[in-house]
């Protein structure tokens, strides 16, 4: 029995159904993260980890001890928002103790606990401060230490760092991964943005639809989408799909043609069944190669120099726009270059979007 | 050159704005001041053939408040205008802000509706409302009582509208975090609502002081016996035209009326102004 499992649970708004049918285990100590566009269902099903939000069907319990009934306050969650939700006529310490208070703790223990987290979070200076008086990166470490201090089961992260600029998200995301090492406690976070699911994740679950798309490792989400959407969400800059015929397969690979309009290629996926079909032929940015030869031809319409490596922007003959990850000064604007699949990296999928693995699986 | 102009221009702008915010100023503080002059002087000096506009005697204006605190009830009317005003607003507060918590931050069945007719209270004048409000007070047997003084004025339409609307504006995370935090529904809007609230409740309570220190109409209705007399009413009374009471008498029970307002008004005089801003025109 997993720590957290959420089973069978769906959600739904009068007529209009947010989540359908969602399974999914949690293990003790994970940093999971729901990531997905907005409207996926992911915030909807973390405020039914917490409670905020009832649940339409299906249950979730955490060790063992089903949490449909269980006041917000008494499933041992504690949630950071993304509008960090400090009370904005209470100082730091207020803010802090608050949950604590609430709960008539003593107060030498209220204190104490509060130092501790204060220290965690680098917030021992600014106890007596309000919210009005601290910076964004602050707020949001206030927001943390309320968590904190409740020494809860689970932490739940709404997009708690949406509102920050770049920089500091950057820096957020590493004591994040800090904090997570240092208490080890089991971390629930929702992000639309798929660069902070892969740098934090343990478990990246990706959503789309009110569906779990898949759930997993986030490089393997990375390297062996379950489907096209998977793979065009994770990843920046995005998967390349390309039109093309399964023209024939074989034991050990498959053959496209009408790749790009006119081009063929062999890819080693055995025991593809279903005869010929139109399919889509997924590559990474990095997976292509602009040289003297290759598969297909493309029209550079871009070139987004970023110093270490460029972003060339290019359409093939069938008027497809791709993305080729190369070094820098690889290709001019405007000029016509010929392209390079790197077989072995390249994924097909059907048309309605679920990954061709064939039977004898990826090679 | 240029900028000589312009300052020259900007100098008449200014001269002739204040020259119109004296002039409104006097118009405002001419009342005042003549009733000072009345009082602080001896009887008909100021109101005879030769006027005077300044105060000339102090110890006659002292004579005359003491002849009338001696000779009326009007420190007890003092005791119970203060009192009428401090529970209605201390009832508002509460009635108000309780209701507003849940209208503006929860569902519940009935929600729209009920808040409908609270709108509609607010459409509904005063007039209308009274002998039926009086009918009601008078079968609860709270004629002549405190209680049928404050009680009617509790539910004020206006009060929840207002605090309804300020409320709204807190984010719903706020309440969110706090349940988040085990505080019970009472906890959130003592610990969290009620703080968040301070300028609109400050602006409310100012209000309703100042709507109850001026209400004539329902303490002159409700409470027909000496006991109850308010300040308004003991005034009415110096002010009727069966009265034997000289004009310098008169003015002065009508300064000791406008003291506690005044004082009232210099002390929360920015509270006051930001309260109109914040509720409208409604005041």
């Amino acid at each position: 029995m997993a720590f957290l499992d959420i089973s069978a649970v769906s959600k739904s708004f009068g007529s209009v159904s947010i989540l359908r049918d969602v399974d999914l285990s949690i293990e003790q100590g994970e940093f999971v993260v729901f990531v997905g566009p907005s409207g996926c269902g992911k915030s909807t099903l973390l405020r039914m980890i917490s409670g905020l939000e009832e649940i339409s069907a299906g249950t979730i319990s955490i060790e063992g001890e089903v949490m449909n009934e269980v006041e917000p306050a008494d499933r041992g969650a504690a949630m950071v928002f993304q509008s960090y939700a400090l009370y904005p006529h209470m100082t730091t310490f207020q803010n802090v103790s608050f949950g604590l208070r609430m709960a008539h703790k003593a107060r030498d223990f209220i204190a104490a606990r509060v130092n501790e987290a204060a220290t965690i979070l680098q917030l021992e200076k600014l106890l007596e401060r309000k919210p009005g008086q601290l910076s964004g990166g602050q707020k949001q470490r206030v927001a943390i230490g309320r968590a904190i201090v409740r020494e809860p089961r689970v932490f739940l992260f709404d997009e708690p760092l949406s509102n920050l600029d770049a920089e500091l998200r950057v820096q957020m995301r590493a004591e994040l991964t800090e904090l997570h090492k240092r208490l080890g406690t089991t971390m629930i976070y929702v992000t639309h943005d798929q660069i902070e699911a892969m740098t934090l994740a343990d478990k990246m679950v990706v959503m789309a639809g009110g569906l779990i798309q898949q759930a997993g490792p986030p490089l393997t989400l990375y390297d062996d989408p379950d489907n096209q959407f998977v793979a065009g969400f994770v990843g920046s800059p995005k998967m390349n799909f390309l039109p093309a015929q399964l023209a024939s397969a074989d034991a050990g690979s498959v053959r496209l043609t009408s790749l790009g309009q006119s081009a063929e290629i062999s890819l080693p996926i055995g025991g593809v069944g279903g005869g010929a079909r139109a399919v889509t032929l997924g590559v990474r940015p990095e997976h292509l190669t602009i040289g003297a030869d290759g598969e297909l031809d493309g029209r550079v319409t871009l070139v987004e120099e970023l110093g270490a490596e460029s972003f060339v922007h290019l359409t093939v003959s069938d008027g497809t726009a791709v993305i080729v990850r190369a070094r820098r000064d690889a290709a001019r604007t405007g000029s016509t270059v010929r392209l390079r699949i790197d077989p072995s990296r390249a994924l097909l999928f059907e048309r309605d979007g679920l990954r061709v693995r064939g039977s004898a699986g990826r090679q | 050159m240029s900028t000589m102009r312009k300052l020259r221009r900007f100098t008449v702008w200014t001269a002739l704005k204040w020259v119109f915010a004296i002039a409104i100023a006097l118009v405002a503080v001419f009342p005042i001041w003549w009733m000072l002059n009345v009082v602080f002087a001896q009887a008909g000096e100021p109101v005879s053939l030769n006027p005077r506009l300044w105060p000339t005697s102090f110890s006659a204006g002292i004579d005359k408040i003491s002849t009338i605190f001696a000779q009326t009830g009007y420190l007890r009317a003092y005791g119970v205008s203060i009192l009428y005003a401090l529970l209605t607003i201390a009832g508002v507060l509460l009635v108000g802000s309780l209701a507003a918590f849940e209208f503006s931050l929860f569902e519940f069945p009935g929600r729209k509706i009920l808040f409908g007719v609270v709108l509609l209270a607010l459409m509904v004048p005063t007039a209308v409302t009274i002998i039926p409000t009086y009918v009601l007070v008078s079968r609860l047997g709270w004629l002549n009582t405190m209680e049928g003084l404050v009680v009617p004025g509790l539910a004020s339409a206006f009060g929840l509208f207002m605090l309804v609307q300020f409320m709204r504006a807190i984010p719903k995370d706020m309440i969110e975090a706090a349940r988040l935090d085990g505080a019970g529904h009472f906890q959130i809007y003592w610990h969290v609502v009620l703080p968040l609230c301070r300028n609109a409740l400050v602006t409310l309570a100012i209000l309703t002081f100042i709507q109850t220190w001026g209400n004539y109409m329902w303490p002159l209705i409700v409470g027909t016996k000496e006991e109850l007399y308010t300040v308004g009413q003991v005034v009415g009374l110096f002010n009727s035209p069966l009265s034997h009471h000289t004009v310098d008498t008169v003015m002065t029970a009508n300064l000791l009326a406008a003291v506690p307002p005044l004082i009232f008004f210099l002390i929360f005089q920015r509270q006051i102004v930001q309260g109109i801003a914040m509720s409208g025109s409604k005041g």
